[in-house]
């Protein structure tokens, strides 16, 4: 056992081989062509000044960065990650029941159910979207049966207004990203001992603590990888958010839109990118906690 | 399980295949245009004669466009500027000039709408469609009568009213409540629009360019600020609504084709303004997107209901036009992002 050890941990201490460099190459390649070469060139913008309608004149300058820091964007930043926050929430809430009952389930059905969670994936998000108002607006099937079932005139007095309002922007957020946060805790619930769990129940634990003592610890890598999954990109998410909110609710990813396309400042909006960059990193760090020790004691 | 997947795999490679085979090789016009502006026959119809295909993208606003154009990522052979975009386009020296011989469709067009300020000889640009940005009103549910803008942005409205997403039009009608004229934006006129502009903005429910009809017909708007264009066909589908443009000031728009600097097919392009040009191809644009046609000959082949539509053709004298504006659009940008953060 200890020899095994020690030889594991050789072979995690030696470089990579020149075969295993040659097969990186195709990743680093695309990694520096459409990550990192955008990104230094979105640098480079930044410290340029917009003048006119789209023009840009080639210089140096901090004002980008230190009209980003006005208070109104300070605030876009903030609203972008609250959202951010309860999306990655509700997410936990509703994708981890969703993805332990699928990782549970034993035969074909397993897969079948994946495969839903997959499939509106495989649809633009235009038309999901789209899909959406027809739920959610003010004639719309929700309002439609709450009227039926009198809930309406009985319960609430009004039909509910949530088309155009953050809930829905919340709901289209929640919903793009629900995959994300149900495919990671799948992975985990998958690899289940079901020994552990039965060990659990012969030393007398109930379901609750045999959910939180056990079965929690065993998935939160999924969870933990989760979270990063869909915290981290829904700070940026513009297009869904914009279209369900009415293009109302300002969040980073349309106010940066908004500088490319509507006002014409490209170096604004390339300096609110690298400081939404910055978030992005600090976020992933932060959200990278040692996982919690699963060693039995 | 696995025969299904392998179908699933086949049937995603193929439409993967049909996509890309669908970019290779043979004749392309490269038009950038506004989205709900060319009517799908048109396009056909130009394919079918001239066998060139047209790659159709679109835009919903002109910073958007002349962005994308300013990056030079795509060759665009045509695009479809406003007045003011025009204006900028020939100030930076991004338009080819047109070779007019190939357009002897021109003469189709009103004399009101040739040689127009904003392109002084009309070098670069053919005028496309016209139209004003107004007041549309579901009479259904909104009783008292709107005459203006102040009518619009009222308290009892909250909620209920779409405007378009373009936050120099938004200021443009702040500016005519207080008789500022339009094309005057300095820092101090901006202060002085401000908190009107912070008193209407939360009252609006949705900002939309592309399809402000939308929330107007599912109700969950009774009123909005939008393209006549919009309006006249809200109007056409419903009678229920009614075009008014503002008494505080209104403006006209026109649309224009041209062909910008770096254009490679730029033969197709002329051929597609001449075929444009032609009355009944024209006639066809009007009865899809029923904004003002400014093709004279087009215009006896409508029927006396289009041309009866108050918000294709109003009955309002010279109306004012936006002017480039340079780089205060970028004061309207960031005055606009403040507000508008806010909520």
């Amino acid at each position: 056992m200890a020899s095994s050890a020690t030889e594991h941990s050789d072979s995690r201490q030696s470089p990579p081989g020149a075969g295993a460099w040659l097969l990186l190459t195709p990743l680093i390649a695309w990694l520096g062509l459409f990550v990192v070469a955008p990104t230094a060139i979105l640098l480079v913008y930044s410290f340029f000044r917009g003048v006119g309608l789209s023009e840009v004149r080639p210089g140096f300058t901090f004002e980008n960065y230190r009209h980003a820091f006005a208070i109104a964007y300070l605030r876009v930043f903030v609203r972008s990650l609250t959202y951010a926050a309860v999306t990655t929430v509700l997410c936990v809430l509703i994708g981890y029941p969703v993805a332990y009952f699928v990782g549970r389930i034993r035969g074909g059905w397993r897969n079948r159910l994946l495969l839903l969670v997959m499939i509106p994936f495989l649809t633009s998000f235009l038309i999901r979207a789209y899909a959406w108002f027809v739920i959610l607006r003010d004639h719309g099937v929700l309002n439609s049966l709450l009227e039926a079932l009198r809930v309406v005139p009985t319960i609430f007095p009004h039909r509910i207004e949530l088309l155009y309002t953050p809930a829905a922007v919340v709901i289209g957020l929640v919903y793009t990203y629900l995959p994300f946060m149900i495919l990671p805790i799948y992975g985990s619930v998958e690899k289940l001992d079901e020994s552990l769990l039965e060990a659990a129940s012969d030393l007398g634990a109930g379901p609750v603590p045999a959910f939180w003592r056990v079965i929690l610890p065993l998935t939160w890598p999924g969870v933990a990888a989760g979270i990063v999954l869909v915290f981290v990109p829904s700070i940026a998410m513009f297009a869904v958010t914009s279209l369900m909110g009415g293009a109302r609710i300002r969040l980073i990813g349309d106010t940066i839109e908004d500088q490319f396309f509507s006002s014409g400042n490209v170096p604004f909006g390339a300096a609110l990118g690298i400081l939404l960059l910055v978030l992005f990193m600090l976020s992933f760090v932060l959200l990278r906690r040692p996982e919690p020790r699963t060693a039995p004691s | 399980m696995k025969a299904l997947s392998l179908i699933a795999v086949l049937g995603i490679i193929v439409c993967f295949a049909q996509s890309c085979g669908r970019q290779g090789g043979g004749e392309a016009l490269n038009l950038f245009a506004w989205s709900e502006y060319i009517p799908q026959e048109v396009i056909d119809g130009f394919t079918r004669e001239t066998g060139v295909r047209v790659d159709y993208e679109t835009y919903d606003s002109n910073e958007a466009m002349l962005t994308k154009l300013s990056q030079g990522s795509t060759r665009y052979d045509l695009i479809q500027p406003s007045e003011y975009a025009v204006e900028n386009l020939i100030r930076r020296g991004m338009l080819d000039p047109l070779e007019f011989s190939e357009i002897p469709n021109l003469a189709n067009l009103d004399p009101a709408y040739r040689n127009l300020p904003y392109d002084p000889g009309q070098k670069y640009s053919v005028p496309y469609m016209a139209g004003t940005v107004g007041i549309v009103v579901n009479s259904e549910v909104v009783k008292e009568p709107v005459h203006g803008y102040q009518d619009v942005f009222r308290d009892k409205y909250r909620g209920r009213i779409v405007v378009v997403n373009d936050n120099r039009e938004i200021v443009s009608w702040a500016f005519g409540v207080l008789g500022i004229p339009i094309n005057q934006v300095t820092p101090e006129n901006l202060a002085k629009a401000k908190p009107l502009l912070a008193k209407w903005l939360p009252l609006v429910k949705v900002f939309d360019s592309d399809n402000p009809r939308i929330p107007l017909l599912s109700g969950d708007c009774d009123l909005g600020i939008v393209y006549s264009g919009d309006a006249a066909r809200l109007c056409q589908e419903n009678h229920k609504f009614r075009y008014v443009l503002p008494a505080e000031g209104a403006h006209e728009f026109v649309d224009n084709l041209c062909i910008p600097k770096g254009a490679r097919n730029r033969e197709a392009a002329q051929k597609f303004i001449n075929y444009v040009l032609r009355p009944e191809v024209s006639k066809l644009i009007s009865d899809k997107f029923p904004y003002t046609n400014p093709n004279a000959a087009a215009r006896k082949l409508l029927s006396a209901e289009q041309l009866a539509n108050p918000a294709s053709y109003p009955a309002a004298a010279h109306l004012d036009v936006f002017h480039d504006i340079g780089a205060a659009t970028q004061d309207i940008g960031a005055l606009m992002s403040e507000l508008r953060g806010g909520g």
